[in-house]
């Protein structure tokens, strides 16, 4: 267990290396919430509080963003040969695997606190058990993405084609889902991809855990056993494929 | 580019789509415009990465072994961001005529030459900004910071009435002068009639096509001299 917290330390730790990413992010969300979400608030006619809505999804949207970050990262290292340096240490591969995925979660949490903690104070922070239900499926979303995105790095093996493939999917995984607008008004095409979709879920648990109109969220029972499921799968998975496919090098 | 064209028909396909559902006008039909200038604007400024890197790696100095002028060297690339930029927004046009309507060949042989001014105006300020921020961090920072404030400060998304009830003073100065709200705007105008196309609007894009090409160009310029 020691050696999984070391390899989160290490992790956290290079959080703060990449400081000008962190603030560009950080004014990406206000100008989202800010500048976006207040004008099609403005424009949006069946319903009510949507500027809500949108700040929920959009906190959501970017703890998905910052935990896929480390499938990017584990490129950065297989540049620069540092793979092998870490392949050397005195540490199972599963617990570089699981520290990494959850050093994702955490790093991803602690990126979105202050916003979060901001948006709690506007809004006004109510049921506490509920909140804690929510901030702790957020955190496991989070762990899942980490995981999903360390599962397709070194599946792949490749940094252009898992640039390209995480440029589509972060593209359409953003829209297709709940996070920007409810399943209500999605075309059926639309809506039956994003009932599939974790992200969705993980916003709509977010927004119940706050008390928005359950009319237009999903089930939180249901929510909270689709994270599990995703976050147990995408780990599992990236645990397998990480085992297998970090030996031996040829890193394109 | 796998992400942009992803981004962009995501944006038009799926958000777009959504969001007619959810106001009171046709939201879809609205915003196909303003895709094809987010579109242009993203692939034209790509050359800022190239140039960027060029600069720290010391690849000027191979460009001016070349047996090509300076000048030429220099047109060349601004022709090639803005004309990288048109091929990129070209299918994205398509798509939005065959949304809304196909104009006459005239309009549309002035819209190909909005998005090129576009194009171009946007190369050079993507160059000026590379050459200016040799870090390449400061460059990414700079690069996201003007993406931001350029798509989301104007009129690509949602009509300048609306910046207009919201906010005030300078954020509604800025989306009115961005060139992005003018392209979008010049299309919607084109393609769907509304708003109507002023000698005004050409004239801010040729302002800030002009003041951007030749900061640009001279940017450049003395920048490949220095690397020497």
């Amino acid at each position: 267990m020691s050696k999984i917290l070391l390899v989160i330390e290490r992790d956290l730790q290079s959080l703060i290396r990449h400081k000008s990413i962190l603030v560009m992010r950080w004014f990406f969300v206000i100008v989202q919430i800010g500048i976006f979400g207040l004008a099609v608030s403005r424009l949006v006619v069946v319903m009510p509080n949507y500027y809500n809505y949108y700040a929920m999804g959009v906190i959501v949207m970017t703890m998905y963003s910052v935990a896929i970050f480390t499938g990017y990262e584990i490129y950065d290292e297989a540049d620069d040969g540092f793979v092998e340096y870490l392949l050397s240490l005195p540490i199972t591969r599963r617990e570089l695997v699981l520290g990494r995925s959850l050093a994702g979660g955490l790093r991803s949490f602690i990126f979105m606190s202050p916003i979060i903690a901001v948006f709690l104070l506007i809004i006004g922070i109510l049921d506490p058990l509920k909140l804690l239900t929510a901030l702790a499926a957020l955190y496991g979303f989070a762990f899942g993405v980490s995981g999903l995105s360390i599962t397709l790095a070194v599946g792949l093996k490749s940094g252009d084609r898992f640039d390209i493939i995480m440029g589509a999917l972060d593209a359409f995984i953003v829209r297709l889902s709940t996070a920007l607008y409810p399943l209500a008004f999605m075309p059926g095409p639309i809506a039956a991809v994003s009932m599939f979709n974790p992200l969705s879920y993980a916003t709509d648990l977010f927004r119940w855990s706050l008390n928005f109109n359950m009319r237009f969220l999903a089930n939180p029972a249901v929510a909270l056993v689709v994270l599990v499921i995703f976050l147990m799968t995408f780990n599992f998975a990236g645990v397998m494929i990480y085992e297998r496919n970090l030996e031996g090098g040829s890193w394109r | 580019m796998a992400g942009l064209i992803s981004m962009n028909l995501a944006d038009l396909l799926i958000m777009a789509v959504v969001y007619t559902k959810m106001v009171s006008f046709n939201y879809f039909k609205f915003v196909a415009p303003g895709i094809v200038a987010v579109g242009l604007f993203a692939a034209a400024f790509v050359i800022g990465r190239e140039v960027n890197n060029e600069t720290r790696k010391g690849y000027n100095q191979y460009l001016l072994s070349l047996p090509i002028r300076r000048f030429e060297l220099i047109i060349g690339r601004m022709i090639a961001g803005g004309a990288r930029g048109l091929i990129y927004a070209i299918p994205l046009l398509v798509l939005a005529m065959w949304i809304l309507t196909f104009p006459s060949v005239t309009q549309l042989g002035l819209i190909i030459f909005a998005m090129f001014l576009l194009g171009m105006g946007i190369s050079g300020l993507a160059i000026s900004l590379a050459v200016i921020l040799r870090s390449f961090e400061r460059f990414t920072t700079a690069r996201s910071l003007i993406y931001l404030l350029l798509i989301f400060c104007s009129t690509v998304f949602y009509p300048l009435a609306v910046l207009q009830q919201l906010f005030g003073g300078i954020l509604v100065i800025f989306a009115e002068a961005n060139p992005l709200s003018t392209v979008s705007d010049l299309l919607r105008g084109y393609l769907m009639g509304t708003p109507p196309v002023t000698f005004f609007s050409w004239t801010e894009l040729l302002l800030f096509s002009t003041v951007f090409i030749l900061a640009g160009a001279g940017l450049y310029s003395l920048a490949i001299e220095r690397s020497v």
